[in-house]
């Protein structure tokens, strides 16, 4: 380690601990706020592989007319094989429909059993090669074939997959807007911090600067310093949400079983994890870096 | 070493604190820049030091063009200057030779230099023996020693003292202005601001002489 970086970890160390309690103020803050950041983050990893496990298991289901013509069949029985993107093709005539559900629903209601005809259509059952674009390929394909001739309806929940598309966006742009008003705050916390820290040692830095000292050499401490306000937060953050992960996992696995039929309640991930730790260093350089601009070209102003 | 062409200083626009001043000093020179107080002579180091920036005119200090320089390149012309302040300037919580060492630290000095240097420079203002002593232990000439030990310690071509014995007794005074002689011999440039007529009578040097920011002698 060479004497400038020698003397600016030194007297980075020795800032800290002349203004322990602004130091300690600055990182609880920092942690708080990307603890709250963090629960978001788990919310919606979690959301998101929901998401994807339904998406794995969405499939498309084609009904027919009761009077469909069986060239008419034949057609869209060749528009499902001509599709490379689905994997597998299931008819299911009307009476296998109607015996599975009776089979089903008999025992939950008389109405069903007193029923003298069967109310079902012949359907197919389509499943689709798993792929990124999985369900727009489904939304496609349904939208093609919704208006063949034959076919009655298509469905593949397409109503609540919408919704909680629309959910994951929503929760996407307000993790989004959330996080931006956070670093905000966070970047002016710091900043305050490395002035208040300036202000305590305003005749050494002054002297600093009057014995020849370079504005980096002045300001390589107070960065450092920053970069460890924000990243000491962004940790702390890391370790609490692990804790509630782990406090969920705990007492609510039960629940989370039922909900997320088998998938595990994931802690963050690590682009995530990264990011949040990016995300503290980039505050602490950009808060500091505010302060100590302000104050040299302050200085040499006056 | 110092070329002063035409300079205005004013503090926002009213009465200028220096007004058309122009002079030039050798290398090796020991000067007096004397006035009475208000006359400009902290206002006029300042500005040679580019602790304050000027209105208008020219001034070139070791070669470099004071009115250039910006917040960036200002360590170049503080690395050349060595300023002895009357208040001394020394920092508390740090002992007689961590002053002195501080200024080559922020330099980027390495250690044996440091030490050296640090050694050397105590050694020449006779405080050897108060290097583990702390600022508030000092009387004011040990206190003002310290700090032009400070100066001299990253061998500058130009020593600048604002008034250095102001707050000294007429005996420490005369050690002080000894001390600025042995460094004048070792071939610095030395200019000492001061009204004090008694330091006046007791060297015969060049004079520059200002009055209400202006240069009646020089």
């Amino acid at each position: 380690m060479n004497l400038f970086s020698f003397n600016f970890v030194k007297s980075t160390f020795s800032n800290i601990k002349s203004n322990k309690q602004l130091f300690l103020l600055s990182v609880a803050t920092n942690f708080i706020a990307f603890t709250v950041l963090g629960i978001f983050f788990l919310l919606f990893v979690n959301l998101d592989i929901l998401f994807s496990s339904w998406d794995k298991h969405i499939q498309l289901i084609v009904y027919l007319d009761d009077k469909v013509s069986n060239s008419n069949k034949k057609k869209i029985e060749l528009l499902f094989n001509s599709n490379n993107k689905i994997d597998s093709i299931v008819f299911i005539s009307r009476d296998k429909a109607w015996e599975n559900f009776r089979g089903k629903f008999s025992s939950k209601s008389k109405f069903i059993t007193s029923l003298k005809f069967n109310p079902l259509p012949d359907s197919y059952t389509l499943r689709f090669v798993s792929a990124p674009d999985r369900l727009k390929n489904i939304r496609d394909f349904s939208e093609k074939i919704k208006n063949e001739k034959g076919v009655e309806s298509v469905e593949y929940g397409e109503k609540w997959i919408s919704r909680f598309e629309h959910f994951m966006i929503f929760l996407r742009g307000f993790i989004l807007i959330f996080g931006v008003v956070l670093f905000s705050g966070m970047i002016l916390i710091i900043s305050n911090t490395i002035k208040l820290s300036i202000y305590s040692r305003k005749d050494e830095i002054d002297l600093m600067t009057l014995l020849g000292a370079t504005n980096a050499f002045i300001k390589a401490p107070l960065l450092l310093e920053g970069v460890f306000q924000g990243v000491a937060g962004a940790l702390l953050s890391l370790v609490s949400v692990k804790l509630i992960h782990l406090y969920v996992v705990f007492w609510f696995q039960g629940s989370l079983d039922s909900i997320f039929r088998g998938i595990d309640f994931q802690y963050l991930t690590n682009p995530i994890i990264y990011s949040v730790i990016s995300t503290g260093i980039i505050i602490g350089v950009l808060g500091s870096s505010l302060s100590a601009n302000q104050f040299l070209s302050r200085r040499y102003s006056e | 070493m110092i070329k002063v062409f035409n300079l205005y200083k004013s503090y926002g626009g009213i009465a200028p604190v220096l007004f058309d001043i122009s002079f030039d000093i050798q290398d090796g020179e020991f000067v007096f820049l004397t006035g009475q107080s208000g006359a400009g002579k902290t206002t006029l180091f300042k500005v040679l030091f580019g602790w304050e920036k000027f209105d208008r005119g020219q001034i070139l200090v070791g070669g470099i063009n004071v009115g250039k320089l910006n917040e960036k390149n200002l360590y170049q012309l503080r690395r050349k200057v060595g300023f002895v302040f009357q208040d001394y300037k020394l920092l508390v919580k740090k002992t007689v030779f961590e002053n002195v060492a501080f200024a080559q630290q922020i330099v980027g000095a390495n250690m044996k230099t440091v030490r050296t240097k640090t050694w050397n420079a105590l050694k020449n203002v006779g405080l050897v023996k108060k290097k583990d002593s702390y600022p508030s232990q000092l009387s004011g000439g040990e206190q003002q020693r310290v700090s032009i030990a400070r100066a001299i310690v990253n061998d500058p071509e130009l020593i600048l003292a604002d008034e250095p014995t102001g707050n000294l007794d007429s005996e420490i005074s005369k050690e002080i202005l000894a001390l600025f002689e042995k460094i004048n011999q070792q071939g610095k440039t030395i200019i000492i601001a001061t009204h004090s007529a008694e330091i006046l009578r007791k060297k015969e040097c060049r004079h520059l002489l200002l009055k209400r920011g202006k240069l009646l002698q020089s």
